[in-house]
């Protein structure tokens, strides 16, 4: 079993990108390739505000826990705070433009929203995203991406 | 230091240049944000915003540029983009943002696709 590597720090956005280098590094340390430390660094930034923006409902309201562990082939981020239950699957998706391109509509610059899109990111991003809130232990997020 | 990441020109034909050095992220997107605002309600609505020295962008930096975009049309006008690298290329495919902007390889072309508005 992989050695769990832990992180604490206020939920406040200056504190996100101390959150992305100590996973990046811990992705690249566990082999991951380039690509994917970019995808984890992202996706880990994306869980963070949520958390702030989401679960505490702004910044300095409380403490961000993360750790991360590499198990076999899969490397598994996980994220604990204890505010408000935020559950992503509730989040309703994105309505974004289509990937391919259409030459005969312009993009809608009304039909266009972009809430959501952090989650939508997450899910993008990484092979498995998992939710889960207890009273005592408030909302833990698992990101999981596993080795190519 | 944050005004070093940001800047701005303006090269003629009412078209103005906002450059993005470093990581469009928390600390960075509320100043991008301000000056896409700033010149918007100026009446500059013909922009490019050159993206040749940004190497991360986050949820909120696509928004950032989705709200200017979207001032910009409203106006008569566009924002466009140039200068993605790979990584910036693929976040905006994997949202259908490459189908939303005009994005051009550099600032020349970029000038050159927004004279034609």
């Amino acid at each position: 079993m992989g050695v769990k590597h832990v992180l604490t720090v206020p939920g406040r956005y200056e504190e996100i990108q101390k959150i992305c280098q100590f996973v990046a590094e811990g992705a690249a340390e566990s082999g991951l390739d380039e690509t994917a430390v970019f995808h984890i660094e992202l996706a880990c930034d994306e869980a963070c505000t949520n958390i702030i923006e989401h679960a505490y409902g702004g910044e300095g309201k409380g403490e961000i826990a993360i750790s991360w562990q590499l198990k076999d082939s899969t490397f598994t981020v996980t994220f604990h705070d204890n505010g408000r239950s935020f559950n992503p699957d509730a989040v309703p998706q994105p309505a974004l433009p289509p990937t391919s391109p259409d030459p005969k509509s312009a993009p809608d610059i009304d039909n266009v929203k972009v809430g959501g899109l952090g989650i939508h990111f997450m899910r993008q991003l990484m092979d498995d995203v998992q939710f889960d809130f207890d009273e005592k232990e408030g909302n833990t997020l698992v990101l999981v991406k596993n080795k190519s | 230091m944050s005004g070093m990441n940001i800047w701005e020109e303006s090269v003629g034909d009412d078209i103005w240049i906002v450059g993005v050095n470093g990581r469009l992220d928390q600390n960075l997107n509320p100043i991008l944000e301000q000056h896409l605002t700033t010149l918007l309600d100026e009446g500059r609505t013909r922009l490019v915003v050159d993206l040749s020295q940004t190497n991360y962008i986050n949820s909120g930096g696509l928004r950032t540029l989705v709200t200017g975009w979207r001032k910009a049309r409203q106006q008569q006008g566009n924002l466009v983009l140039c200068g993605l690298d790979g990584r910036l290329q693929e976040i905006f495919g994997m949202v259908g943002f490459d189908q939303l902007f005009q994005i051009y390889p550099n600032r020349q072309a970029a000038q050159q696709g927004l004279s034609q508005l």
